[in-house]
């Protein structure tokens, strides 16, 4: 322990994957750099590909980094202590299918140094916690995907870990599965645990991180707390009766952003008393507004928005 | 120790969960059968074995003859029982959380094979030790040499494990692990009958190649002749066999967890 308060340090990693034909290499992280301390709630955010899943397997010791260093703990992650204290849900997971849900607990279990009643002890309740207490002796090859999910947040936390890893873990949840999910991670979070969650899903980390980061295509974007990270700028949903290719044209012309579907427009202002520029504009085509609706832009698509600027700045 | 015993406990429950378990105990099964009823076999309207016809020394080499085909046969079937254990181990979704347990890989990969290792053994020898017992109820020939003969078909074991378990972790395909073993056996077997075909190869560097290939590989077929010298109450035939073919076995179990240890999962 070096540092008290950083749980996670990740420095300057990269992670460059060979391509199946010569010279086609995939660059999946690109010199990402970034601390998470100790009791936060840290959701690293990013379109599918973005690399989320490579950087949480360089940091749980799957995937060697091409370049640079990361600690956990303040330990090295080529350190077997490194992984001491931390729990980690992988994506896409396979547990073993000829073990029960309780053979995993003691096999994983473990595996991080428990002894078999200490296992015993703690396996009831997390079952209990997780809803697959009357799963415990079915093998997990019978498993739906949301029953391994459960099972998996079990094994996350028997060791009682100080960091949290999951990775994409309401993936193949239905609806009251991801509630119930929401609710254990929020459970730990009470608990004090350090959690570092990985989603595409802005509405999954917006609700309980505390600080996000976003990655897009390998580079870290921006890291932040949630509300900072993503301005929540007006928008409007104008209904006109009459709408010509002409006056479409001249509203595309003044503003860019502009979605035009028909005789609904849907613009985006920096500024709300913008608005008015438009209405003015329309009714001097001659052209009859129906309704001018503000509606707030929802982060999902401010996400996507930043996305998108992050792909035209290159 | 918590951690050692949990993933023997895994292995066990993984061969346990497969299909071999079946065929190893009809195997078993059908072998104490032929020794309950071979002895009522009559010659002359006598008993075979009560005869006196078969001296202790011919049944005790008949009994070493039949335990190295015995054994001989199932190494073959172990081959297949955990050729695709470690590849299952190493699949894409299963072998992430493993690697995320406070455990380094090469010690990891060595408790894997340990483990692997003795849960087999203790196969082998249970059925080896049920079919001894039928003989020597039935037989009247307690030859506790058998036991070297058993500890040494753990060793051969051993190095038929390091090479489908070298294969396994290279390729992550147990039907290649299963080639792979049955080419270097099947070339090794070729091999050491290569004087053969000297006469026919005037170039001498043809020989050194051959003899080179013959030294390296390991030799399990030629391993398997100290099990009747052993049973015998004789000792080691081949020791040269033994010796190359364990250095060999060291060595790809080295290179295994070198290759482990570097590995992307
Ligand atoms: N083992 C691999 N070999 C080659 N490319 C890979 C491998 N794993 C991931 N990638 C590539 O790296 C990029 C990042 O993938 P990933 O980390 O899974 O993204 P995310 O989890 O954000 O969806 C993708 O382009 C993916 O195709
Ligand atoms: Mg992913």
């Amino acid at each position: 322990m070096s540092d008290q308060t950083t749980a996670i340090q990740i420095t300057g990693i990269s992670k460059n994957f060979r391509g199946t034909l010569r010279g086609n290499e995939v660059r999946a992280l690109v010199d990402v750099s970034l601390a998470v301390n100790h009791g936060e709630i840290f959701g690293l955010l990013g379109p599918n590909g973005a690399g989320k899943t490579t950087l949480v397997k360089i940091l749980l010791g799957a995937l060697r980094p091409s370049a640079g260093t990361a600690t956990i703990n303040g330990h090295d992650i080529t350190t077997a202590a490194a992984r001491g204290r931390v729990g980690f849900l992988p994506e896409n997971h396979r547990f073993p299918p000829y073990q029960t849900g309780l053979q995993m607990l003691y096999c994983f279990g473990g595996m991080t140094g428990m002894s078999r009643s200490e296992i015993r002890v703690k396996a009831d309740g997390l079952l209990e916690l997780v809803g697959m207490s009357q799963w415990r002796g079915t093998r997990v090859k019978k498993y739906s995907k949301g029953m391994m999910q459960r099972l998996g947040l079990a094994q996350v936390m028997l060791n009682d870990p100080e960091i949290v890893f999951l990775d994409e873990p309401t993936d193949g949840v239905d609806p009251i599965g991801r509630h119930e999910i929401r609710n254990i991670l929020l459970d730990l979070k009470k608990m004090g645990k350090t959690i570092f969650l990985n989603s595409h899903l802005l509405a999954e980390v917006e609700s309980i991180c505390d600080r996000v980061a976003i990655l897009d295509r390998g580079k870290l974007i921006k890291t932040g707390p949630v509300a900072g990270l993503i301005d929540v700028r007006p928008a409007y949903r104008i209904e006109t009766t009459g709408l010509n290719v002409e006056t479409a044209q001249k509203i595309q012309d003044v503003y860019p952003g502009a979605i035009i579907d028909d005789n609904r427009i849907r613009v985006t202002f920096d500024d709300p008393l913008q608005v008015n520029g438009l209405t003015d504009l329309i009714r001097e085509c001659g052209v009859s507004l129906i309704s001018v609706t503000p509606e707030k832009i929802s982060l999902e698509e401010s996400f996507m928005q930043l996305i998108r600027e992050s792909k035209q700045h290159e | 120790m918590n951690k050692f015993r949990a993933i023997l406990y895994d292995s066990f429950l993984e061969i346990k969960s497969g299909k071999m378990l079946y065929l190893y105990g009809a195997v078993m099964l059908i072998m104490v059968l032929i020794f309950i009823l071979v002895p009522s076999i009559k010659i002359n309207g006598e008993n075979l074995f009560e005869s006196g016809i078969l001296s202790p020394g011919m049944i005790t080499r008949g009994m070493a003859h039949f335990f190295s085909g015995f054994w001989g046969f199932a190494l073959f079937l172990m081959v297949f029982g955990s050729a695709w254990l470690l590849p299952a181990y190493l699949g894409k979704g299963r072998i992430e959380l493993t690697l995320s347990k406070p455990i380094s890989r090469m010690k990891l990969l060595s408790m894997k094979f340990a483990t692997v290792f003795l849960v087999k053994i203790s196969i082998l020898a249970l059925m080896s030790i049920i079919i001894w017992l039928a003989i020597a109820l039935r037989l009247g020939a307690f030859s506790m040499q058998f036991f070297f003969g058993l500890f040494f078909s753990f060793l051969v074991f051993a190095n038929i494990y390091a090479l489908v378990f070298f294969i396994g972790v290279l390729s992550r395909s147990g039907a290649l692990a299963v080639m792979g073993y049955f080419v270097i056996k099947f070339s090794t077997d070729l091999l050491a009958g290569r004087e053969l075909v000297y006469g026919f190869l005037g170039d001498s560097s043809w020989k050194t190649v051959l003899d080179t290939a013959y030294q390296i590989l390991p030799k399990i077929g030629e391993m398997d002749d100290n099990y009747i010298s052993l049973i015998s109450g004789d000792g080691f035939t081949n020791t040269y066999a033994i010796w190359t073919t364990l250095a060999f076995s060291a060595i790809i179990f080295l290179l295994t967890l070198l290759i482990f240890h570097r590995r992307d999962y």
